[in-house]
């Protein structure tokens, strides 16, 4: 690309807008001082695409625009009121509506915690009620001990004994 | 755009009229200009316009002062008018060659620029852009913005604001550099 190529391209954009930094502004403009096709281009450039439009003067607004709007928020009114009231309610329980993902997934991770915290707990409950049962089964004292006067096996046992 | 109060665009939010209508008169003639230059045409501003209000007044309840309000109503603004520019595209713009008139020059044209009214040969000017390359042109030659805040309101990189903003001036200068512009017939090459 050309040297003055690339001083057109900041000409058309930052150099008339005035974005330019100290440094580049200055090579811009010691090349505009030794380049005269560059200077032409610029006075081309703010004549015919900036100044017209710095010129231009306001449109006064139109007197019927704030008539119409006020119609239309009238209309509005009856039929949305009711129901923005509720959303409006709904929204002011959220004080900061960016920190309500970081709430609900708090509110999740808690109830995930609690919920698996009270399944561990109530398998470790079985677990040791399992284990005492099983040492039950398994001692001495329970094999021979007689479970009660009903039972005919213990009752042969105590006769042949 | 007249500075207007946190305490009326609390109270305008809340639904107060009289404070609704402080934010109108605050806020209305650069809506209005902002949409009429995009746009390009007065019927289809007071339409838009029309719009931008009654978005800003059903949306202002969800405004939270992080940005300026001027940076928000230009945001609305603008995305309106484009939108609008894009769907109906009925942009009823005088020819830049009739807005210079017959056998018109260049020295005309810039006698035109130093007279009170620029309002046809900016008209004519935009209408030779996309609604996208217009709508940075009138932020950043008419309202003066720079090009973060054109950036900003556009929600757009930096780079495309300046790229928008190359292209249209590209155009603007090929529009006036046609053959039958320079042998003075005022033709427009496109």
């Amino acid at each position: 690309m050309k040297k003055c190529d690339i001083f057109k391209d900041l000409i058309l954009t930052d150099y008339i807008d005035g974005e330019l930094d100290k440094n580049n502004k200055a090579s811009i403009e010691s090349h505009l001082f030794e380049c005269d096709e560059c200077r032409a281009f610029l006075k081309e450039v703010k004549d015919k695409a900036g100044l017209p439009f710095q010129k231009v003067l306001r449109q006064p607004v139109p007197s019927e625009l704030w008539d119409a709007i006020k119609q239309n928020i009238e209309q509005e009114i009856p039929v949305t009121a009711p129901l923005d009231v509720f959303i409006d309610k709904l929204k002011g329980l959220f004080v900061f509506p960016r920190l309500v993902p970081i709430f609900a997934s708090l509110v999740l991770m808690l109830l995930v915690g609690t919920v698996t915290w009270n399944t561990m707990q109530i398998r470790q409950t079985q677990d040791k009620d399992q284990a005492e049962y099983l040492v039950s089964l398994l001692s001495p004292t329970s094999i021979l001990a007689p479970s009660g006067n009903n039972d005919p096996a213990t009752q042969i046992e105590h006769y042949f004994l | 755009m007249e500075d207007i109060g946190k305490d009326i665009l609390v109270r305008a939010s809340q639904g107060d009229m009289r404070a609704f209508e402080d934010v109108y008169k605050g806020s209305s003639s650069f809506i209005y200009n902002v949409a009429f230059r995009i746009v390009n045409n007065r019927e289809d501003a007071l339409e838009v316009s029309q719009e931008v209000f009654m978005i800003i007044y059903n949306k202002l309840k969800t405004f939270r002062f992080e940005s300026s309000f001027k940076t928000w109503a230009y945001r609305i603004t603008t995305n309106t008018s484009i939108n609008y520019a894009k769907k109906y595209s009925r942009v009823k713009t005088v020819p830049f060659e009739e807005s210079l008139g017959e056998g018109a020059v260049l020295s005309e044209a810039q006698s035109r620029m130093e007279q009170e009214d620029q309002s046809q040969l900016v008209e004519s000017l935009l209408g030779e852009l996309n609604p996208d390359q217009r709508a940075c042109v009138v932020l950043r030659d008419i309202q003066g913005l720079s090009y973060e805040e054109i950036a900003r309101v556009l929600n757009i990189n930096i780079n495309t604001v300046r790229s928008r903003l190359k292209r249209s001036r590209e155009r603007l200068l090929s529009v006036k550099k046609s053959p039958a512009w320079a042998d003075g017939q005022g033709g427009v090459v496109l």
